[in-house]
């Protein structure tokens, strides 16, 4: 493999950086179970998700990609290694402080169960805010709710929507508080193509139009192609990477790793 | 609106059927803790408010002084003659002569005598007096000899008509009286279930046994004369053992006296409350934490967007403080219809109570919502705990278990509080503690303790049971499949299956505990009767009142019975405390009683000079044979008597017997309490028998039994309190019962895609059915053998802790304590129908795309 990777800028966190770093990690690992149980998740990864970028995290089943996320978005705890999200280190945060960063500068979107069933999509959206005791932004609210046409929904029960405006209604949370970093866990793992489509051009246009930062875990090499960057993983290890990538490109890349 | 409470409201929305049985559960207790108290405020109002009107003229009363507290047996009488001095005293404006009796029995029409089921049959004098609180309301006052009246609601119920000729059994036997008219105590019919009857006032102490005297006198002043200063005048001008009060205080003695009787009833229907009350707490906690462990990808999602642990904790809290006070205020209004409902069944049981008003204290409004929040908020603090500490990657993952990890702290917790738990109990029950108030709190907090311990070490062994429970299930004829599975379900949640049998658990050890003292008590009697109670014949009235004693004079003129002994039943003061004794005959003690005799012999000390004791007070006191005891009586003040015999069996008699002479000298009643008779010996049993059924005849107030008759009577008696005890206890069977409705029902919607699962590879709607119904049956017959197990416990630890002069033996009773585990598993069964029925109902195909 020729491809440079992210990891000769992530190995020096210390030093300047060419782009600002959204979230990066440094030998982060993952065990899981103990003796003959014992599972590597994540081997000692060093990685990083830009700014302003959409970043796709791809791998086989078991690869670790979803375990890579988790332990970034501080919803799981690593084994070892170290994980920033900007400048803070959430490694040493006590779990009140890490909620207080979840609530005001994370984002999350998740494959299936991802709105509270006893609450309206409009209440769901703005949980991030309600939880925090703040007001949400009324022209930034109606923005996101106008961009991801959610306009006529708002006052409807999940279970009143269709998979593709559920999964819409939780980007809009995941919106809601102009996240730092929106951490987005096979998305479209539970769409059928066309609301697939829906929910990554919505992924997209919070990039392009917003500048907001996005990292996705995916198993379809069509979701990826919206990204701006994919990322490699197979057995814990970050293997490689592929700048603007189209379908194909990914899907060969696939190839190669499990070949 | 915030977003906790939001959530809260949604939640509890979302599970409208559950919360609502839920709420249910805390409703019934927080219902019956309110109804005791409305009914006993409300008996308290309307007693207060009879006796007050009763009393509304009376300024004073005039009768025997007494220091004691007891009345009932230190009662004395006065002269008639007191009532001319009464009448002369400046500012009399109207004296009343008063007496009352309680031996004096009307007939009815077709020869049987009145009975009431508790209450006494009080007879008084009539006078128009308006110091009089009874009034006509048909007929005439009874204006002389051979007439009564009676109130309005025993004529009505008995048959008895104004004109009519009827029965009256006083002190010489049977005489034909007439009614002449019908009566009313203030407002009331009736008062607490008694039966009124008057006569005049030489009828009544001739049918009593009592010439030429009376109990009080009921003084009315003259305008413009304070009570105060009558009293003082009349204090001035009466002998010094008779005493005037002033109206306020006779009010307020009568309120007392009925406000201790009732406040004792409100205080055991309390007691049976909280019962309710606590096993609605397990139902609760149980709930709550099915509801939540139900919930965690909901509150995994919540964490992951940023809500505290406190915000989810909080979430959980206020849905179970909606809930507490949703029951608080429901609890109130149902709790009085419940009052109501409970005076109208113990008026028809013929306690008598009269109509209540609905009384609503602050206190009862307090209460009530603060046994219905704090219990709510008690229960659910755990699982709240638990729901705040479901991490993010909760919602991400599946597999969390809601609590996982906990095992080994709730042991060690739960061991620590049954240690506690039992040391408090061991405490009460042995540490030889006075004080009642604090004896009940350290065996009831103990015991509850030791219930709450018990709930947190049953998980340890709950799974392993249940299998071995179920076990005949893998061999029901045709169920196999299901009584295989329905095994493995029940053993499935070790916690879950614990926590659902805790409530039952806890009624039915309350129960097995009841059963086995009262059943042990019973043996004791029995016992004592039988090695103690020589005697063949037992007269007594069966209310324990007191009876002329010319009776013994009719015994002893049977040929046939050789000793007759009556025992007469009085109070004393000795150092200080007011002790029961009792009056015999001494010199035929010996032949009537076993009372193993260690020294001295009582025969030979039948003198009103000595007093006989138990082996017990002998020790307590540090007295021997020829020593003093210093004995203060109401009538004759202190009095040193010489101890003339120790005894051991103080069944019936108790610790201090004197002589009949002694009694004669120092109290002034002649009444006896009971007679006791031998056969003498070669007696002609069927003459003899005709003789006593003669005297029955004469006498039908009172009970003619032999020893055998006695005792089964008694045993009877036994009976009909622990079937009153085991009701209200039911209620928290009911608790529990409910419990385990929810509890299924929570499985069921769990499991609901494996039951679809189960119905598409070929499960019938009717294997589905007894499925869940064979799972209830395991989990409730585990928490019933628990219940009855602790109960045996609990009961042993009761028998022996209890005096042995009252309960000497441990008897277990099989036969019931087998009926009420098949009873709660049977109960079980049936509280799973509900549950059971939607489970075959749901649809297949929903139900297996659902999870």
């Amino acid at each position: 493999m020729a491809e440079p990777t992210t990891t000769d800028r992530a190995t020096a966190p210390g030093l300047s950086l060419e782009r600002p770093w959204a979230a990066r990690a440094v030998g982060l690992a993952k065990v899981y179970g103990q003796g003959n149980t014992r599972v590597v998740a994540l081997d000692r990864v060093d990685v990083g998700f830009e700014a302003a970028r959409l970043t796709a995290i791809m791998g086989p089943s078991g690869s670790g990609k979803s375990t890579l996320l988790h332990c970034m978005a501080g919803l799981d705890q690593p084994t070892e290694g170290q994980v920033w999200i900007g400048d803070t280190l959430i490694s040493d945060l006590n779990d009140r402080k890490l909620t207080l960063l979840r609530r005001q500068r994370l984002g999350f979107v998740f494959q299936a169960f991802n709105l509270v069933p006893t609450l309206t999509a409009a209440e769901n959206i703005d949980l991030p805010l309600l939880l925090a005791g703040r007001e949400p932004d009324a022209e930034w609210r109606s923005q996101v709710v106008e961009s991801l046409r959610l306009g006529d929904r708002l006052h409807h029960q999940p279970d009143e929507l269709s998979g593709g405006q559920q999964q819409r209604v939780a980007v809009a949370r995941a919106l809601i508080n102009r996240p730092d970093i929106v951490f987005a866990d096979e998305p479209t793992g539970n769409l059928d193509t066309g609301s697939s489509h829906e929910v990554l051009a919505c992924l997209r246009s919070a990039v392009d139009d917003w500048h907001q930062t996005v990292a996705m875990v995916t198993h379809d090499p069509g979701a990826a192609a919206h990204a701006d960057l994919v990322l490699f993983l197979r057995d814990g290890r970050l293997v490689g990477r592929l700048e603007q990538p189209t379908a194909t490109l990914v899907l060969d890349r696939l190839k190669e790793l499990e070949g | 609106m915030g977003i906790v409470l939001r959530l809260s409201m949604r939640n509890l929305a979302a599970s409208r059927l559950r919360v609502a049985l839920t709420t249910f559960a805390v409703l019934l207790g927080v219902s019956f803790v309110v109804a005791s108290f409305v009914l006993t405020d409300g008996l308290l109002d309307t007693f207060d408010t009879i006796i007050e009107e009763a009393n509304a003229e009376v300024d004073a009363e005039v009768r025997a002084r007494s220091d004691f507290d007891e009345v009932q047996f230190t009662a004395r009488p006065i002269d008639e003659a007191l009532v001319g001095v009464v009448r002369a005293v400046d500012g009399v404006a109207a004296a009343e002569p008063a007496t009352q009796s309680m031996k004096i029995v009307p007939v009815r029409a077709d020869g049987e005598p009145i009975r009431t089921t508790g209450a006494p049959i009080l007879s008084f004098n009539w006078s128009d007096s308006p110091l009089d609180p009874l009034t006509l309301v048909e007929g005439q006052a009874p204006a002389g000899p051979g007439q009564f009246v009676i109130d309005q609601g025993t004529a009505d119920r008995e048959g008895l008509v104004v004109g009519g000729t009827y029965d009256v059994i006083g002190a010489a036997g049977r005489e034909p009286f007439q009614l002449v008219g019908l009566s009313r105590f203030g407002d009331a019919n009736s008062l607490g279930g008694a039966i009124l009857v008057s006569y005049t006032l030489d009828e009544l102490q001739r049918l009593d046994g009592s010439e030429g005297l009376i109990q009080w006198i009921a003084v009315g002043a003259e305008a413009g004369v304070e009570p105060d200063v009558l009293v003082e005048r009349l204090e001035a001008a009466l002998p010094d053992d008779v005493e005037a009060v002033t109206g306020e205080v006779v009010v307020q003695e009568g309120q007392d006296a009925f406000s201790g009787f009732i406040r004792i009833f409100g205080n055991i229907l309390l007691g049976f409350a909280l019962v309710a009350v606590f096993v609605s707490t397990f139902i609760i906690a149980n709930t709550f934490n099915i509801l939540l462990s139900q919930r965690v990808r909901q509150l995994g999602l919540l964490r992951a967007l940023g809500a505290s642990s406190r915000q989810v904790r909080a979430s959980a809290l206020v849905e179970a403080l909606i809930v507490g006070l949703v029951a608080s205020v429901l609890g109130l209004g149902f709790g009085v219809l419940l009052a109501f409902g409970l005076r109208a069944i113990m008026d028809a049981l013929g306690f008598g109570l009269p109509a209540i008003d609905v009384v609503m204290s602050a206190r009862t409004v307090v209460v009530a919502v603060a046994v219905g929040v704090g219990v709510t908020l008690a229960a659910s603090l755990i699982p709240a705990r638990r729901a705040a500490s479901v991490p993010p990657v909760a919602t991400l993952r599946s597999g969390y278990r809601f609590g996982a990890g906990e095992g080994a702290r709730r042991t060690t917790f739960g061991l620590g509080l049954g240690v506690l738990g039992a040391v408090g109990m061991g405490v009460g029950l042995f540490g030889g503690i006075d004080e009642t108030v604090l004896l009940l709190v350290c065996v009831a907090g103990g015991a509850v303790l030791v219930f709450v311990a018990l709930s947190m070490l049953a998980p340890l062994f709950s799974s392993p049971s249940a299998a071995a429970l179920g076990a005949p299930l893998e061999h029901l004829p045709g169920r196999r499949i299901t009584g295989h599975m329905a095994r493995g379900n029940a053993a499935r949640n070790n916690v879950r299956t614990a926590s659902t049998a805790t409530g039952l658990m806890i009624g039915l050890a309350l129960i097995a505990m009841a059963t086995v003292v009262a059943d042990s008590l019973k043996a004791s009697v029995r016992a004592e009767l039988r090695s103690t109670l020589t005697a063949d014949l037992v007269v007594s009235q069966s209310f324990g009142g007191n009876f002329s004693s010319e009776l013994v004079g009719e015994l002893d003129a049977i040929p046939g019975l050789a000793q007759v002994a009556p025992l007469r039943f009085g109070v004393v003061r000795i150092d200080g405390t007011e002790t029961g004794f009792t009056a015999t005959d001494l010199t035929q003690l010996t032949e009537v009683f076993d009372i193993d005799v260690r020294e001295g012999d009582p025969a030979s000390v039948a003198d009103p000079g000595h007093v006989i004791v138990t082996r017990d007070t002998a020790t307590d006191r540090g007295l021997g044979v020829g020593d003093p005891l210093t004995v203060e009586f109401a009538a004759t003040g202190v009095q040193t008597l010489t101890v003339g015999a120790i005894y051991t069996n103080d069944f019936i008699l108790g610790d201090y017997v004197i002589d009949l002479s002694a009694w004669d000298a120092n109290v002034d009643s002649r009444d006896d309490g009971m007679i006791v008779a031998t056969l003498a010996p070669g007696a002609e049993i069927a003459a003899t028998d005709a003789a006593v059924a003669a005297l029955a005849d004469t006498f039908p107030n009172l009970e003619f039994e032999t020893r055998d008759e006695f005792r089964e009577r008694f045993e009877g008696e036994l009976d009909s309190l622990l079937v009153i005890i085991n009701v209200f206890l039911g209620l928290a069977i009911v608790i529990a019962l409910l419990g385990i409705t929810n509890t299924m029902a929570l499985s069921v919607l769990e499991r609901t895609r494996e039951i679809g699962l189960m119905r598409a590879v070929g499960m019938t709607r009717r294997q589905t059915r007894s499925l869940i119904r064979l799972e209830a049956g395991v989990v409730s017959l585990f928490g019933a053998l628990l219940g009855v197990v602790v109960g045996l416990v609990f009961g042993w630890l009761a028998v022996v802790a209890i005096p042995e002069s009252a309960i000497d033996r441990l008897s277990l009773p099989v036969a019931p304590l087998v009926w009420y585990v098949v009873a709660a598993t049977a109960a079980g069964l049936v509280a799973a129908s509900f549950p059971a029925r939607r489970a075959a109902r749901l649809d297949v195909l929903d139900a297996i795309a659902q999870g």
